[in-house]
Formats: structure tokens, C-alpha cells, sequence
């Protein structure tokens, strides 16, 4: 059967998931409209939570006393809202920390409507091909209990981490030479023809198998599709440079030491409109403690059993997750952003959280959210109820910043609708 | 409700369960009345059962409300057998509870033992299918190696795939391994690499040699302080590779960062000496045992990886030698190098942080009275005083030679298993293609295949590509075809309920080697012997001589203990500095490999499991555990005479998966136990119960605070079955040393009472109730192990296939050898 044929007639006759509809945009208008710079969303989410106690404020509303994990983004106060009390309303400990950005969980995505995708892949489904890259996730395939992979397609599929800066770097900086250009359109062509040959040979399979086992050939035959179309992306992309790197290309050092790099080559990232969803998930196996003078391992001091030696290993390397983050938004509010007055920060929301409530006790409820940028009206810690049946889905303020980011839709995940009291300033 | 989420995991019934099958198969040939569930057996439930396992409390996430006859569908099948298990166990009711008479109890049993036999029986043939499953990652890794006949110390093309689902700890479970356009777009990438390093020339390439000397770079923050030190005249190493900051701990060849041009042998001849091997400094300052010969590794390492001077994704043993104390010595190794890999070199019992000490040695040397030592220069770097003369233990490289690359034979044996002929002969590649396709596709392959595979070559040829180039394309797109990449179920014509000779020879392959069938199983395939079970079984002892069946030891204890968690939660550096200093993270691991080969080649009771008299270890293992006269890194057999030690539970590795790396926890070590050894995991937490958030301040012990937990009704009813298997555990600490009080001094209470009434001291005596129950360990390995041979979940209409298997090894005296080839030997193994 010819591939062409295949897809047209499967664009035709199904919904279109993730890449597809990457692939339907593509066809329409590339460059972002002129109404203003584009709206971008940066996820930052870890493995063990932040210790409650030192991470949320006593009290709600702007005045409140500053706490001390929160002490390093003293310079931002005014640019963020903490939330307290808001959750995904899961239990599993470690085994639920994924659901962080989707409010679902991997066992019952069957049941949604749209799976278990991820906040910042529904945001990536929507910019489409307007950027090179849809979405950069990055992190790492380790992890303990599964780690704290955040990001998922609408399919169920976890998306694979970008692992180092290094490779980052490459991906957003690195043109390919006139030769290796050739070699890589050579190796698209390539690419296309085992498509068709393999695709014959699931036809075949379906009827040698007297179509027993449907589900696992849909599956590849997906597949088959998803990589066409990102082919497609890749070869219209191949025509246009990538933009000038303004730093040298980094070492991959160790997890805690990339953490900076990472953040800047982020802010380039969107800065240079290379994308304007990126997430950034930081596992907790392979943060190597030793660069505190720490002799535990990260998720050891996470179980302190409220030993106050434990608790403050555990702060300081928590200390430095917001102190990276500050700085983050250091960079984002230092560039300019083009054709405009604003800076890059006022039209990047950026949300820093965990899957994992109290670590100490593995529970996934009350879960540290913050989030700045992007219009919003911030400056306060937001507190939602607490008790039983009146709580406040995560999920919901989700909505509210995909409905900010220009995404038309009345539902994510187990919203209940948009997040009171979040407003646009 | 409740029920579905329970169905899903492995055949399991109430807390304990269960009885082997001949009685099933004796009881469903008497008379059958299938009148008396509602003129007896119902009456009876609602006596007896109904009472706490209805709809509104569901004690033990059971409710028999609605039970009804006949057994419509699979959820019901597992109440009625749930019942039977409990009733012929004398587990239900609970003790407190008004009792059945004996007749009235057997009458029962006898009635429900027909209905479950007549509800297998009728519903056999739509049992779980294993129809389309996918390679998972170690299975393609080791198929792609065996495929092109290739090295794979230095090459996983896997590396880059997104990682892998795993359902109860396995991770070949069909369903969940699933396929995605990330993946596939790997697959591609892959398959490009992998043909391309298989077939990289068709010329043989040509020998040469380097030389280093007088340029040696040491890592960034040591470099400047040797250049001061004595130039670039040596390579020194001084850390063990396992340190914290990995000061000198990986000498790498800088001025050789490029690699090897091209894969092959190569000789590395290396000039080294041991310098101060007999120190005097305190243990805590050098930690170098001063009374054993210096240990030199070599490894290879590749900047694709990141710096040469850290740790790195591929490191095989190149070559190892202890070094002798006479001076520079050449030590010369011959070994395989894939093409831009590097030497590099560790002291594999070098200190264990350096950085601290260098500043002691140089204060030392500095107060040093005696006038023999020439006086450093106090202006001078702390570290180049301590380098230059403080007399610090370290390896010293003075040279190293490279010459290659070699090869034993050529064409390579990848180019023999693929093109066959000594030249490629475009006028083969039909035939190329078609022999190549029938091996990896582990059947012949059909013409549709073969054409399809033909396209890719002839449109390539027709872009302007050599018949060389073409005839690779061609091998590419076969490792990307559906047919490559998925373990076929098909099933024979004649009888749709058995696997052709040909799936069969798979499946029997991928679960002994993990990997695709060899030459002789493919042909008692074509022969269509294999699926004789006398054949089977001579293929499986073949199978387990030959070395691929390590592949079954790793990964079925990976997917049993979960070894594969080993070191995800890394040990306090501090406290178990020997778990770092003793390499014992892979020392424990080997242990219960070697301890399960053993179990295999000796066909030892699976009784050796729960308690045994001997184990496997190395020197550092051997002190971890105080067993004195091993020393080196080489395993041994060695006699327990402490009967705290034996079988698995003494195993460090076990007992260190089950720990957190600072504390231990009665509760996640006893949900592992029935998890995994017992196979009766207990139901998750009740949604309203307030978390365990532990305090461990002050004197309050872990049973304290499991104590006040068990005082709430809804946590009781699990927590008495999982703490008490727990605390049998607590006298061993996060990396399984033994301890007999806490770091607080409070003594250690290992003892514990079961559900069952029966109690315990220590571990000791409770590893003797665990063999009293061995039925329970027997039947969860056994399903564990027919779960990992089928790679799908274990579901009730497999019972009968396990309840005769666990017949047969009982007939066969319980040997755990004779259970893989039972297993192998199944019904449901030749079933789709």
C-alpha cells in the first residue's frame, strides 16, 4: 500500500492526536501573529515535593511573612502567587508523582477524554508547528519508582526526555554542515521508504493473524503515522537555519551542576522562538548530594523522620532548586522581548511544582505550586480550603493557563472549571 | 467494585492461599448438582461470610452479596476460588467467629471444588492470550547482538529508546509494552547504527600504534598542581572509581580524546607502578589497604559520554592486574575497542576521598623533624606539596602503547553471519536479504516480506546508492518491520489453541536467553518436533548449559526481587562507606546470581530460596556479612555456619532493594515479602485512612509508631499481616550488615506473631515458619515464573495450569530447575 494513500485516507478518517494535528498546522501560516509576542509555558517540576513547613506561608493574601524556602524569590515577590492546598486528589506516593502535570493517572488515562496528556502538551498541540520544536521536555529516564516523569501524550506515551545540555544545546543550536545536510535529507528519503516497507508488512501481519490482536497492530501503525508526520516537520524545518547560539556549547557535568545551564539555554530557547513550551523535570535519582557536602542520597533525606539533621540536608538542596529558579526568572525578565516592551517574562508563565505533597510521608496531596509571569495578577499566596469536599482541583488553575495561552478549551484533566481568583492584572 | 482492581494483579486469594490440584481434578469427576448453590452452599455464605464481606464493609476488599451460580465470567471465578482456598485452608472465618461443623465445612469445600473444576473446564480456550508482543529493550539488545554475530561490550542501541513500563515488576508484559512514534523514530535511528557498525568496510583496515609518554593531562582541578608537581611526566590515580568527587580517580589518555579509528582488537601495553603501597597513614585519612598488591583497571571511555576523568555508561573490563612492588613493571592486555573509544585507567582499591587528606599530608610533611625530607616550599600549593612529597598511595602510569586494530578473523564474523560470502556479490542480494530476514524475523520469511524489503533496496539503488549501500538499507527496514520488532503468537492451522513450532521456538528462546532461537531450535521448528514435550524438554537442558541462560538469571531476578531497583536509593556515604569503598552494589547483586545459577545447576529444593547453609561471596561481601578468609574480588562458595544468614533473606541484595539507603521499614520490607516471596500482595492503603508520616526523634521506635498505627480499625487489618514479616528483618540495616540495636542504642525486637497465631523470635525462627508455608513461596514463584516465560499477567483461567505444574514438582522432589522445565513443558506455554 502507498504511504501517501495511508495517511491521507487515516487524516481523513480519525481523530487526530498530538503529532497529527502538529501536522494540520503545519499547513497553515508558520510565523506568530502580529498581535503581540507569542504567550510560551515553561513546567519545572521535581521528584520529593518541597518540605511543607518551611516552603508554605502561615498566611494567605500578599502580606504574608516570607518563608524560608521562599526566601530566594524575595526579589520576585511581587511576580509570583504560591498556592496552598491544591492537588490532584491521588495517592501512590512515588508511583503518582507523574501525574503532575496531567492530574491523572497512567492506570486511568483509558477512562478520560483525553487521556492523561500533560499541561504542556496540550500547550504544545496548540502552538503546533509554528515553532521547530513543538515542545522541549527535558529530564531523564531515571528515577526512582518511575521517577518524576511529568510529560505525556494525549496516547499515553511518556514523551522522552532531552537528557543533558549538551544535547540541548545541540538540538536548538547546531546546524547541520552542507554535507551532513545532504546525508540528512538522503536520510529522510531513506527513512520514507522503510515506512512504506514496513508498513506492507503490518498489513500483512493483520491477515496472517487473522486480526487477532488489533490493538498492538493500531499501535505500531500510529506509530508508523506519528513519524511520517514528523518527518514532514523535519523536512520543512531543514530549510531554515537554526539561530545563532550566544554561548558556547556546555559539558553535561552532573544533574545539580546542569540545573543553570539547563535554565539558560531555556530562556534561550524561547528567546530565540526555537519553542514556547518547554518542561523541565528534575529527577531525584542522580542528584548528587556530594555537591552540598551531603553524604545522603537526595531521596533518603526526603524520608527524615523529622530528624532535624535530615530535614536540613533536605532544605538545602531544596534551597537551591528555588534559588535556580529565581535566577530563571532573573533571566527571563532581562530579555527583551522583540518588537515589543515588554520582557520575556511577561509572556511566559512559569509553574514550579511536584507530583509529591509532604515527602516524608509520600503523599500527593497539597502539592507546592507556584507560578509567575505571563499577565497574571500575582504577589499573594493563594490558600484554598482544606477540607474534604470543598477542596480545589490542581487541574483547574491548568485550565486557566491553557485558556491563557490561547488554547480553546473548557476542560483539562479533572477540572472543575478555570481557578477562582486567579485574574489577569 | 473492589474486585476489578484485584483481578488485575497475579492469581492471588485472601492472605494465603492454596492447594495443589489434583484435588480439582479428582473432585470434578464425581456427580455434580449444580441445584445445591442456592439449597446449600448460599445459605452457608450468608451464615458465615456475608456477615463482613458484603457490599457496605468489604473486609478484605471482598463482597459476596451477589455471588450467584453458574460462574458467569472471570471476576466471579476468582470469588468461588478464593472461598474454596480459604475454607480448605481453615483461614475463614476468623477464629472469633462462629464456626462451620466439620461435614457441614466439607459438604461445601466438596460442592465449590466441582463448580470451580466445571467453570475451568468449560472456559479453557478463552484463557489469556500472549498474541503480539513487542521486544522489549533487553531482549532487543541482546537479538541484535546475536543477529549480526556483534561485540556489544561498548555498544547499546537501546540507549537512547524511551524507557520501559513494567506491570508487577515485569517488564515483558505484553500489553504495557507499548509502541509509540517516539520509539519508532528511535527503532529507525537504530537500525542505521547498528548495520552501519556490523558492515562498516569492506576493506580490512590497516594496524597501527601510538605511544604516550611526557604529555599526560590529569583531570581539570588536579592538572595544574601535577604540572607543577613533576610536569607531564606521569599519569597517577589515586582514588578508587566509586568516590564522591572523583578526585584522580579516572586517568584518561587526553592526548588520545579522539578514540580507536576504527572498532577491532588492540593491544594496550601499559608501564605502570605501585608507589607507596605500604603507607602509614590512619585509615581515616587513606583508606588504601596497605596488605593488598594495588588493584589496576583498565576501561574504555568515549567523549561522546562527557568528561574521560568521570564515570561513564560503558565500562567493561578491559583488562585487570595487581600490580608488583618492584618498580615500573609493563602489564599488557588484548582486548576488543569499538571505533572512538579510549583506554582509561582506574586504581580499583584506591583511596576513598583524597581532596581532604592532601591537605593533612602537607601540614604533615610541612611539621615533618625529620631532616632526611627536603623541606617543600611553604609558598607552595598544599596539594603540589602533598603530590610531591606525602608519600600518598597511588598508581603511577609512566607509559602507554596502543597497536591494532587486530582481528582473529576477517571477514568478521558479523560480515560471515550477514553477507556469508568472503566478497559481496550484488547478484546475492535477494538471497542476502532473504536469509537475513528469516533469521531475524525467527521464521521463514514470506514473500510479501522478502518483496517489500526488495523495494527498499531497488528504490535505493534507483537515488544513485551502491548495491552495497542498497543491500544495507534493505537490512535496516527488516529491524524496523512489525515482524522483527513483535514476538508472534501464531497458531497452528489444525489447532488454534497451540503455537506453531515456530512461535514456540521463540518463545522458549526469549525466555531462557532472551533472545532470538539459535540454528538447532529453528530447525526442530521447521521439523515441527519441538512442540513434542520430550523434545522440549532435552531443548530446555540444552538450553540451561549453555551461558545465554545467565540472561535468564538476571532478568528473572529482576523481575522477581526487583534487583533491577538496586541503587536507586543510594546508602548514606558516611555511614556504609564499604558499600562504596567495597564495590558492593554489583558484589551483592552477583551474589544471588551466582546463588540462583547454583540453584539451577545443582536443581536445588526451592526451599534454598527461604533458608540454606552456604552462599556466594567476594571479600568485600564477606566482610559486610563478618565471615572471615575471603579476600580479592573473586566469588566463592562458602558454608553458612550462622543460620541468620541463609537463603534470601540474608541476601545484602534483597535486604538493601527493601531499604530506603538511611533507614529500614518494616512495612515496605513486609510488603515486598508477601509481594514478591509470597506472592499475596496486600491491598493499598483505605482512602480515608491519615498518611504514616514518620517521626523517628527521640526514643520512639519504628514499633511504637506501627503500634499506634495498627490502633486504627482500617489499618490493623493489614498492618497485622505485613509489620510482623518486616520486623523478622530488622536486625539487618539498609545494606544488610547486621545490627543488634539501633544508632540510638535502642535494641532491636525482631520478633513478631502472624495473623495465624504462630510467633517468632528473630529471623531465625522466622524463616522456620517460612518454610512450613513453602506452599505459598512455591506457588508465587511459580506463577512469577509462568508470568515472565508467557510475558503477560498471570490470570485465573491459569490456575489450573499452575496448580498441575506445582503437582508435578512436587512428584519431581521440588527442584528449581525441574520448575523451569515444568514451566517451559506447560500448557499454557504452548498456548497463545
Amino acid at each position: 500500500m502507498n504511504r501517501r494513500l495511508f495517511l491521507k485516507s487515516s487524516f481523513a478518517t480519525l481523530a487526530l492526536p498530538a503529532l497529527e494535528s502538529v501536522a494540520a498546522k503545519s499547513v497553515g501560516a508558520v510565523k506568530a501573529s502580529a498581535s503581540g509576542p507569542p504567550m510560551r509555558m515553561v513546567c519545572i517540576g521535581n521528584s520529593f515535593g518541597m518540605y511543607p513547613k518551611d516552603f508554605f506561608p502561615n498566611e494567605a493574601g500578599s502580606n504574608y511573612a516570607m518563608t524560608p524556602l521562599l526566601a530566594p524569590l524575595e526579589r520576585h515577590r511581587k511576580d509570583f502567587n504560591i498556592f496552598s492546598h491544591l492537588d490532584h486528589d491521588v495517592k501512590g506516593g512515588h508511583f503518582s508523582v507523574h501525574t503532575f502535570l496531567s492530574g491523572v493517572k497512567m492506570a486511568d488515562a483509558k477512562g478520560m477524554p483525553e487521556g492523561n496528556i500533560s499541561i504542556d502538551q496540550r500547550a504544545a498541540e496548540h502552538t503546533g508547528a509554528a515553532t521547530r520544536f513543538p515542545s522541549l521536555t527535558i529530564g531523564s529516564e531515571d528515577g526512582l519508582h518511575g521517577g518524576c516523569h511529568m510529560c505525556w501524550t494525549r496516547t499515553g506515551v511518556r514523551v522522552p526526555p532531552i537528557e543533558g545540555p549538551r544535547e540541548l544545546f545541540r538540538k536548538l543550536f547546531i546546524n547541520e554542515g552542507e554535507r551532513a545536510k545532504q546525508e540528512a535529507a538522503d536520510d529522510l528519503e531513506l527513512r520514507g521508504s522503510i515506512l512504506d516497507s514496513v508498513l506492507s508488512d503490518a498489513k500483512n501481519l493483520e491477515r496472517r493473524l487473522g486480526g487477532q490482536d488489533k490493538d498492538k497492530l493500531d499501535e505500531y501503525l500510529t506509530s508508523v503515522r506519528d513519524v511520517e508526520v514528523s518527518l514532514e516537520l523535519d523536512k520543512r524545518w531543514s530549510r531554515v537555519p537554526k539561530p545563532k547560539a550566544q554561548m558556547d556549547e556546555p559539558e553535561d557535568r552532573s544533574l545539580v551542576e546542569d540545573i543553570p545551564v539547563m535554565y539558560e539555554l531555556i530562556a534561550l530557547a524561547l528567546q530565540t522562538d526555537s519553542t514556547r513550551v518547554a518542561s523541565f523535570e528534575m529527577a531525584g535519582t542522580g542528584f548528587d548530594t556530594g555537591f552540598f557536602g551531603l553524604s545522603q542520597g537526595y531521596h533518603a533525606l526526603s524520608h527524615h523522620g523529622q530528624k532535624p539533621d535530615r530535614i536540613k540536608g533536605l532544605t538545602t538542596i531544596e534551597y537551591y532548586q528555588m534559588e535556580q529558579l529565581s535566577r530563571f526568572l532573573d533571566k527571563l525578565k532581562s530579555l527583551k522581548e522583540p518588537d515589543s516592551n515588554g520582557n520575556l517574562l511577561d509572556s511566559t508563565m512559569v509553574l514550579f511544582g511536584s507530583g509529591m505533597g509532604n515527602g516524608n510521608a509520600h503523599v500527593n496531596i497539597d502539592l507546592p505550586i507556584i507560578l509567575a509571569g505571563a499577565g497574571f495578577k500575582t504577589g499573594e499566596h493563594k490558600a484554598y480550603p482544606s477540607s474534604q469536599g470543598k477542596r480545589v482541583p490542581l487541574c483547574n488553575l491548568y485550565l486557566s493557563m491553557l485558556q491563557r495561552f490561547g488554547v480553546e478549551t473548557d476542560f483539562f484533566g479533572t477540572s472543575t472549571g478555570t481557578l477562582n481568583g486567579l485574574e489577569l492584572a | 467494585m473492589s474486585i476489578k482492581g484485584f483481578f488485575s494483579k497475579p492469581l492471588v486469594a485472601g492472605w494465603l492461599g492454596l492447594l495443589a490440584g489434583f484435588q480439582v481434578c479428582v473432585a470434578a469427576e464425581v456427580d455434580f448438582d449444580a441445584t445445591a448453590f442456592d439449597s446449600k452452599v448460599k445459605p452457608f455464605l450468608e451464615e458465615y461470610c456475608i456477615g463482613c464481606h458484603n457490599e457496605e464493609k468489604q473486609k478484605g476488599e471482598r463482597d459476596f452479596d451477589e455471588l450467584v451460580y453458574p460462574i458467569l465470567d472471570d471476576e466471579a471465578l476468582v470469588d468461588f476460588q478464593d472461598i474454596l482456598d480459604l475454607l480448605n485452608l481453615g483461614d475463614m472465618p476468623p477464629e472469633n467467629e462462629p464456626q462451620p461443623g466439620d461435614a457441614e465445612r466439607q459438604e461445601v469445600i466438596d460442592w465449590m471444588t466441582g463448580a470451580v473444576a466445571h467453570a475451568y473446564d468449560s472456559r479453557i480456550i478463552t484463557g489469556g492470550e500472549t498474541v503480539l508482543r513487542r521486544l522489549n529493550h533487553r531482549e532487543y539488545f541482546h537479538t541484535i547482538g546475536d543477529l549480526f554475530q556483534m561485540n556489544m561490550s561498548m555498544f547499546d542501541p537501546t540507549e537512547t529508546f524511551p524507557g520501559e513500563r513494567v506491570v508487577e515488576h515485569l517488564d515483558n508484559v505484553g500489553d504495557a509494552l507499548v509502541t509509540s512514534g517516539y520509539l519508532l523514530d528511535r527503532y529507525l535511528k537504530a537500525a542505521d547504527q547498528i548495520v552501519e557498525r556490523a558492515l562498516p568496510w569492506e576493506e580490512k583496515p590497516a594496524q597501527q600504534s601510538w605511544k604516550f609518554n611526557g604529555d599526560f593531562v590529569q583531570q581539570p582541578e588536579l592538572n595544574k598542581r601535577h604540572m607543577r608537581a613533576h610536569g607531564q611526566r606521569y599519569l597517577n590515580i589515586y582514588e578508587a572509581p566509586n568516590t564522591v568527587r572523583r578526585f584522580g580517580a579516572y586517568a584518561p589518555l587526553i592526548a588520545f580524546e579522539e578514540g580507536v579509528p576504527e572498532g577491532g582488537t588492540y593491544e594496550i601495553r601499559v608501564l605502570a607502578e605501585a608507589v607507596n603501597r605500604r603507607h602509614s597513614f590512619q585509615h581515616e585519612a587513606i583508606t588504601n589497604d596497605p596488605n593488598e598488591p594495588m588493584q589496576l583497571r583498565v576501561i574504555p571511555g568515549h567523549r561522546r559520554f562527557g568528561f574521560l576523568h568521570m564515570p561513564q555508561p560503558f565500562e567493561p573490563e578491559l583488562g585487570f592486574f595487581d600490580l608488583s612492588d618492584d618498580g615500573p613493571q609493563w602489564y599488557t592486555t588484548r582486548n576488543w575497542l569499538d571505533r572512538g573509544f579510549a583506554p582509561r585507567f582506574n586504581y580499583v582499591n584506591g583511596t576513598m576521598d583524597i581532596r581532604p587528606s592532601f591537605r593533612a599530608v602537607s601540614k604533615m610533611v610541612i611539621e615533618n623533624p625529620d631532616p632526611s625530607i627536603p623541606k617543600p616550599d611553604l609558598q607552595e600549593d598544599y596539594m603540589v606539596v602533598a603530590i610531591k612529597h606525602g608519600g600518598v598511595p597511588h598508581i603511577r602510569i609512566h607509559e602507554v602503547q596502543i597497536e591494532g586494530p587486530f582481528y582473529d578473523e576477517w571477514p568478521t564474523a558479523s560480515w560471515k553471519a550477514i553477507i556469508g560470502d568472503e566478497t559481496f556479490d550484488p547478484k546475492k542480494t535477494r538471497k542476502i536479504i532473504h536469509k537475513f530476514a528469516s533469521r531475524a524475523y525467527r521464521r521463514p520469511a514470506t514473500l510479501p516480506e522478502l518483496n517489500s524489503l526488495m523495494e527498499v533496496v531497488s528504490g535505493r539503488i534507483k537515488k544513485g546508492h551502491s548495491p552495497f549501500e542498497a543491500m544495507k538499507d534493505g537490512l535496516k527496514s527488516a529491524l524496523c518491520s512489525p515482524s522483527f520488532l513483535y514476538l508472534e503468537g501464531e497458531v497452528l492451522k489444525a489447532d488454534p489453541s497451540r503455537l506453531t513450532d515456530y512461535a514456540l521456538a521463540s518463545r522458549l528462546s526469549y525466555f531462557l536467553w532472551g533472545t532470538l532461537p539459535d540454528e538447532p531450535l529453528l530447525s526442530l521448528a521447521k521439523q515441527k518436533r519441538l512442540n513434542r514435550s520430550d523434545v522440549l524438554s532435552e531443548q530446555v537442558e540444552r538450553m540451561l548449559g549453555d551461558e545465554r541462560s545467565d540472561r535468564f538469571v538476571r532478568g528473572f531476578l529482576d523481575s522477581w526481587l526487583t534487583l533491577r531497583d538496586l541503587g536507586d536509593a543510594p546508602p548514606d556515604r558516611n555511614k556504609f562507606e564499604a558499600y562504596y569503598e567495597g564495590g558492593l552494589e554489583s558484589a551483592m547483586r552477583k551474589e544471588t546470581e551466582l546463588y540462583t545459577r547454583h540453584a539451577i545447576d545443582e536443581n536445588q529444593n526451592l526451599s534454598c530460596f527461604l533458608d540454606s547453609n552456604y552462599t556466594f561471596v567476594n571479600g568485600p561481601l564477606a566482610e559486610l556479612y563478618g565471615l572471615e578468609d575471603v579476600k580479592g574480588l573473586d566469588f566463592q562458595k562458602v558454608a553458612l555456619n550462622d543460620p541468620r544468614r541463609g537463603g534470601l533473606l540474608g541476601h545484602a541484595s534483597v535486604l538493601t532493594v527493601t531499604a530506603n539507603g538511611i533507614d529500614t521499614s518494616p512495612v515496605y520490607r513486609g510488603i515486598w515479602l508477601l509481594e514478591n516471596l509470597l506472592g499475596t500482595p496486600p491491598p493499598p492503603p483505605p482512602p480515608d485512612v491519615e498518611p504514616l508520616d514518620p517521626d523517628i526523634r527521640g526514643t520512639k521506635t519504628i514499633r511504637d509508631q506501627l503500634e499506634k498505627h495498627r490502633t486504627v480499625e482500617s489499618c490493623r487489618e493489614c498492618h497485622r499481616k505485613i509489620d510482623p514479616l518486616g520486623f523478622a528483618l530488622e536486625n539487618f540495616d539498609p545494606i544488610g550488615g547486621w545490627r543488634s540495636n539501633y544508632d540510638d542504642r535502642a535494641h532491636i525486637d525482631a520478633s513478631g506473631k502472624l495473623p495465624d497465631g504462630s510467633g517468632f523470635e528473630d529471623v531465625v525462627d522466622f524463616k522456620k515458619i517460612l518454610l512450613d508455608k513453602q506452599f505459598l513461596f512455591n506457588r508465587a514463584i511459580t506463577e512469577k515464573m509462568l508470568a515472565y516465560a508467557l510475558g503477560r499477567r498471570i490470570e485465573i483461567m491459569d490456575r489450573p495450569t499452575v496448580d498441575g505444574i506445582l503437582a508435578d514438582l512436587e512428584e519431581r522432589g521440588g527442584g528449581f530447575r525441574d520448575l523451569i522445565t515444568l514451566v517451559a513443558t506447560s500448557d499454557s506455554f504452548s498456548k497463545p
